[in-house]
């Protein structure tokens, strides 16, 4: 409401000053057209912008104003000016609307004098412009009603009154009430006859009041709002509503010391300075004292003191044996006292050590004696009573009827508030024991790889060396040195049974290699063309070249030298910065490499039929630490140090980050299913993640010493894990992931596999998992290799 | 003289035995002997109702256990009452294998086989073998075969092959007959050797291509010349001995076949061509590796053939198709035939022996199953001279000696459960106690030969003899 009225206060101080600059009559005229006619869309728009209590009010303004609108161009009393004042919103349209003439209306406005100190009428913009005509004279250009929310009331409420501002007293030798729009008569409402002035007066409708809306004729009802304001303003109380005239006491001045000061004022002299008033006070009593005038305190006297003593009283005190009687309560029996209440009991009845740690031990209201039998050799070694006041003060409560604290003791096996998990027994099998040892390395071992065909493990170590050795026996088989400084930190074999091909990182150099010395002349051939494909293409490869500066390409693809290439090494990849990770793809066509310190070249994904190496992340956030393949979707994963994030390769797009909660990630690891994953972290936890819950872990395992290195899921169908951890042990889980979307996976700890010797504080490298068998393959930082079954 | 002493308590046994040569003449009825007799005291006394002028030493089985305390603590430890007639089975008694001699290789010793009177290739062979001209073959992961003599001396070492700068690691190898030997291993290559006794020479005869991944085991048959051999490639070929029987090798197999390991074999010297030839037939089935495979041993056109798919397949192989398969829940790792009794012994990687009925009629899988080993069972043989004895090799160093008479009732599918009568350890380790990942001891074969002894091949460089007596 008040940003309208405020409108139509620019309007009603615009036109005198037209006026005043002595304009010609129609501007002035003219004027006072639009703003009535402003007003009158004012009011509508007021209409529909003010919705329910905004109404009422209005109705009310419309009241008072049709009292005033007359009396107050006759006289300028001030107190109605004062009142018109305090309502400050619809006093100026009805004004205008008596008055036809615009200047009666500038008139009226000096007359009132105070109407232009009102605030703000400056500041509000007009809207419109005023423009010279064709004729010359002035014209103006009102701006576009924008048609937005509000711009259109065609929806509001009808207006009650249609005939104006008019008393109805006007009407009252006529039937009707006054004239709508199309200059048809309104009728008076039919005013009931005395029957159904009777029966409205017996059937009072909701808020009927009995009088009269002055404005319409209708019977004025009062809605419940209504009804309560007027009650609280007929008890003194502010109508105003949610005022609460009790509010609690806020304590300024609280016990509690507070950290700052409430007030910076220095403290004032009075504080330190010894009062000179309280000194001569303090001497006036003393000379007081001196002269005898004040007596200093006197003990009372005997008498009155012992009045004072309390007194106890004893019903049974004179008790004399009488009959039986429901209204006599006899002195209750105590039992005689037995041996084991003697200072002195027979030895039998002394407590033995066990009963006296019993004893002690119980609840109070679980002993069975409130005492304890002991012996004392004499009675003046008794020693008094210790509980003794405990004992009054509990006597007192019984009397005062005063309720104790029950404890509600709750008999419940913990164990049995453990969910069930099926034994390990029935979760067979696993692996239990070390069947073979890898023994060969110098040094750790860093990675190890189980071959597709469950035949062949291959192992790379710090002393640069890749090695290939039989799964069952432990016989090496293969070997070849790829670094000399170097330490081969991870080798995997490409999945498919099609070739066998291993891939070996060391430093910035990854290996492809075929190590035809224990395949079958065919499989070597077939193995050889899936590398060799790829030399013609790179060789093809137009350079990338942008405004004449040569992009360093993100990898090489060379022949590693005629030593290596005897021994089976066929490839060499030289990226920009150590490699760490290698992942291949389900289908052994790409494989990514992760080489953690590579900034934007962290994580490539090389394609192996092309010879090609690209860059998936312009920019990635955090340092990688691995990366992974979707088992069957076109999805990657890239796990930072905190979390782990899954692209769709197919549409290039964010699918889902994961938040392990982690604070430094290790390893993770992939669900055959895709749906989950594990996570292993340096600090020492082992997460189990459901993609499709939540981005938080589902499970958080938490049984190593020490950080965790490497997890890895049994691929072939068995519902096994296995984390490798630093504490020297390995540890396998039963995870079984069920199609059921209601039900959770069910992740039971299986067994910790110990074997593996700490050295320098790093235990278990990494662990791999047989295709098929349950039998996992760990590498040591001992030098050696296990397979575990 | 009413009163009894406790050492003149009684109890009634009735013996019997399985073995018809040292069945009691006529059925003495229940006896009634003293509960504190012992084995010795018991095998006495079933010498004289035999009358045996030189006596036999005798092992009583009671209630499936051997007797090796006194009748009394037998009877107290089994809650078996003195009052109920003990049946006792006696057999001839196993005399503890002591260890005899060991023979020294450069390398890993994968294979063995043995070459005597009563072996299956003595048995094949045109001449009889002599006591004291007995034969031990043994295979190495250096590629080589070597034959020796019981003193302990190499008679004839092979050459390695030239398969094109390939591994040459041996996994298998058996005596066909006594000119013959065949041997198998990581290349995937089954090569015939001739032997001479006199020159003390091996030479290649013949090559047989037809697997792609390393040959685990092969099973010889002299009288046809026939071998088969199991392969990492989950199939098993049966191939011919003789050049002349067989059809060519396939072409992409030969180490000349690619470019470069032509390349290679050119280079390394190719003095002399030895023949090759491809299998007569390809027996797949398997969907993993197969790791032994044995010829039933009263009919050799069926086989038998166990997997690490988990599978026992039963072979025809005159239609090469697959007669039954019987599924286990562990990878089978060795197989042995217990013809008289009808079942096969396989060892898994589970750790134990499972002996199974490979009768299309038999309803249970695991009719029995041996435990004791602490690693997985690499190697089976049985006992030339009973039918019911068993020695098996696992990858915790030690052979078991296992009697499948000496039973208790198992749990679930497990059949019976029997435990081992002996445990062999290795010599090497002098006596230390090998862990069960055997590092360094694990025992990769074993063969029983009556004349020879027990044959162990294994990791510790060595092939150990041990012999009862």
């Amino acid at each position: 409401m008040a940003p309208n009225s405020r409108k139509r206060k620019v309007v009603t101080r615009e036109s005198p000053s037209d006026s005043d600059s002595g304009e010609d009559l129609a501007n002035g005229l003219l004027e006072g057209i639009l703003s009535h006619s402003e007003d009158e869309s004012d009011d509508s728009q007021d209409a529909s912008s003010g919705e329910g209590s905004g109404a009422d009010i209005w109705s009310e303004g419309e009241e008072l104003e049709s009292d005033e609108g007359h009396e107050d161009v006759l006289d300028d009393d001030a107190d109605i000016r004062e009142q018109i004042r305090s309502l400050k919103t619809t006093d100026e349209p009805p004004r205008k609307k008596t008055s036809q003439m615009p200047h009666e209306d500038a008139l009226v406005l000096d007359k009132n004098g105070e109407l232009e100190d009102r605030p703000g009428d400056e500041e509000l913009k007009r809207n419109y412009t005023v423009a010279t005509d064709a004729n010359g004279n002035e014209r103006y250009i009102y701006e576009e009603i924008e048609p937005v929310y509000d711009s259109d009331d065609s929806d509001a409420p009808e207006t009650t009154n249609t005939i104006g501002n008019i008393p109805l007293s006007y009407y009252d030798a006529y039937p009707h009430i006054g004239y709508d729009i199309n200059g048809r008569k309104i009728m008076r409402p039919a005013k009931g006859e005395a029957l159904d002035a009777l029966l409205d007066s017996i059937d009072i409708p909701k808020g009927w009041t009995g009088l009269t809306d002055p404005a319409t004729g209708k019977p004025l009802e009062l809605s419940e709002e209504e009804l309560d304001v007027l009650k609280k303003i007929t008890r003194n109380e502010i109508p105003e509503e949610g005022y609460d005239p009790y509010p609690d006491m806020v304590y300024y001045f609280s016990g509690r010391e507070e950290i700052m000061p409430l007030s910076a004022a220095p403290e004032p002299k009075r504080r330190f300075v010894p009062s000179k008033h309280e000194a001569k006070r303090v001497m006036k009593i003393v000379k007081a004292i001196r002269e005898g005038r004040i007596q200093p305190y006197k003990p009372p006297s005997e008498e009155q003191e012992e009045e004072q003593e309390t007194f106890s009283y004893d019903i049974w005190q004179d008790e004399v044996p009488r009959p039986e009687h429901s209204m006599h309560i006899p002195p209750p029996k105590l039992p005689p006292p037995g041996f084991d209440q003697s200072y002195h009991p027979p030895p039998e009845y002394i407590p033995d050590k066990d009963e006296k740690a019993a004893w002690h031990e119980a609840d109070e209201e679980d002993r069975e004696k409130e005492y304890l039998p002991t012996n004392y050799e004499a009675l003046r070694k008794v020693p008094g009573y210790e509980r003794f006041v405990k004992e009054k003060f509990e006597r007192c409560l019984d009397l005062y009827l005063a309720p104790r604290v029950r404890r509600n003791k709750l008999n419940i096996d913990p164990e049995s508030l453990l969910p069930k998990l099926p034994s390990p027994e029935e979760l067979k099998p696993f692996p239990t024991t070390c069947a073979a040892i890898f023994r060969g390395h110098e040094g750790r071992v860093r990675s190890v790889s189980v071959d597709p065909t469950g035949t062949y493990l291959a192992s790379g170590g710090d002393d640069g060396y890749a090695r290939i050795w039989e799964v069952g026996n432990g016989r090496q088989v293969w070997n070849v040195k790829l670094s000399n400084d170097e330490p081969v930190d991870t080798v995997r074999w490409r999945p498919g049974k099609d070739a066998s091909i291993l891939a070996a990182a060391a430093g910035e150099h990854i290996y492809l290699v075929v190590p035809f010395a224990i395949l079958s002349p065919d499989m070597e051939q077939s193995s050889r063309d899936v590398l060799d494909a790829g030399w013609g293409y790179a060789a093809s490869k137009p350079s990338t070249e942008t405004n004449g500066v040569t992009k360093e390409p993100p990898s090489r693809w060379t022949r590693p030298g005629d030593s290596m290439e005897k021994k089976g090494v066929l490839v060499q990849i030289t990226v920009r910065k150590e490699v760490k990770v290698i992942h291949w793809h389900r289908r052994g066509e790409y494989f990514a490499t992760v080489s953690p310190t590579g900034q934007s070249s962290a994580v490539a994904i090389h394609a192996l039929s092309k010879h090609l190496t690209q860059l998936p992340f312009r920019r990635l956030k955090g340092l990688p630490q691995s990366a992974q393949f979707h088992p069957s979707k076109p999805i990657f994963f890239v796990a930072t140090r905190n979390s782990i994030r899954s692209y769709d390769l197919a549409k290039q797009e964010l699918v889902k980050s994961l938040q392990p909660g982690a604070k430094w990630i290790s390893s993770f690891d992939v669900h055959p299913g895709g749906d989950n994953l594990i996570v292993g972290t340096y600090d020492k936890r082992l997460l189990w993640h459901d993609l499709d819950l939540s981005t938080k872990p589902y499970k958080t395992l938490r049984y190593h010493q020490e950080a965790i290195r490497a997890v890895a899921f049994h691929q072939g169908g068995l519902p096994l894990f296995a984390d490798a951890s630093d504490d020297g042990s390995l540890q396998i889980f039963h995870g079984k992931v069920v199609g059921d979307l209601m039900e959770n996976a069910t992740i039971v700890p299986l067994k910790v596999l110990k074997g593996h010797q700490v050295k320098s504080r790093l235990g278990v490298m990494d662990v791999d998992w047989h295709p098929r068998e349950p039998w996992c393959v760990s590498a040591g930082a001992d030098g050696t290799c296990r397979l575990w079954n | 003289m009413a009163l009894a002493l406790p050492d003149d308590v009684k109890v009634q046994i009735r013996l019997s035995t399985r073995h018809s040569d040292i069945a009691l003449p006529e059925d003495p009825g229940a006896l009634l002997v003293p509960t504190s007799l012992r084995r010795i005291a018991l095998s006495s006394l079933v010498n004289n109702l035999l009358h045996n002028e030189k006596p036999i030493p005798f092992e009583f089985l009671v209630n499936g256990q051997f007797l090796r305390t006194s009748i009394e603590d037998f009877l107290t430890q089994n809650g078996i009452s003195a009052e109920a007639t003990l049946n006792v089975e006696y057999t001839r008694a196993l005399i503890p294998p002591v260890h005899t001699t060991s023979f020294e290789h450069d390398d890993w010793v994968s294979s063995v086989d043995v070459l005597s009177l009563s072996s299956p290739a003595g048995v094949w062979s045109n001449t009889v073998v002599q006591s004291g001209q007995e034969r031990i073959l043994s295979a190495s992961y250096d590629g080589l075969l070597r034959v020796w003599n019981l003193s302990g001396d190499v008679l004839a070492t092979s050459s390695p092959p030239n398969n094109g700068g390939r591994i040459t690691s041996l996994k298998t190898s058996r005596w066909l007959n006594e000119k013959k030997i065949v041997a198998a291993g990581l290349d995937s290559v089954v090569r015939v050797y001739k032997y001479d006794d006199d020159t003390r020479t091996i030479t290649p005869s013949l090559e047989l291509y037809q697997h792609k991944w390393p040959v685990e085991d092969i099973a010889v048959h002299g009288p046809s010349n026939k071998i088969l051999a199991a392969s990492a490639d989950g199939t098993v070929g049966l191939f011919s001995g003789t050049a002349k029987d067989a059809p060519a090798a396939p072409a992409n197999l030969l180490p000349n076949s690619t470019a470069a390991s032509n390349k290679r074999q050119k280079l390394s010297k190719p003095d002399r061509t030895v023949p090759a030839r491809g299998a007569l037939t390809t027996l797949s089935g398997h969907t993993q590796g197969v790791s032994a495979t044995i010829f039933k041993p009263d009919d050799a056109t069926v086989a038998y053939s166990a997997s690490k798919d988990h599978t026992l397949k039963t072979w025809d192989l005159t239609t090469s198709s697959v007669v039954d398969t019987r599924t286990t829940a562990q990878s089978l790792l060795s197989l042995a035939a217990l013809s008289k009794v009808n079942l096969l012994a396989t060892g898994t990687s589970a750790r134990h022996i499972t002996l199974v009925d490979p009768r299309a009629s038999a309803t249970q899988i695991a009719v029995m199953t041996l435990r004791g080993h602490t690693n997985g069972v690499v190697s089976l043989d049985t006992d030339p001279s009973s039918d019911y004895g068993l020695a098996s090799g696992s990858h915790d160093g030690t052979v078991r000696i296992w009697d499948v008479r000496s039973v208790r009732a198992g749990v679930g599918s497990e059949g019976q459960i029997g435990e081992s009568i002996y445990t062999i350890q290795r010599d090497s380790a002098g006596g230390k106690h090998i862990p069960s990942h055997g590092e360094g001891y694990k025992v990769f074969s074993v063969k029983w030969d009556r004349e020879v002894g027990i044959v162990t091949a294994s990791e510790d460089k060595r092939v150990q003899i041990n012999r009862s007596q």
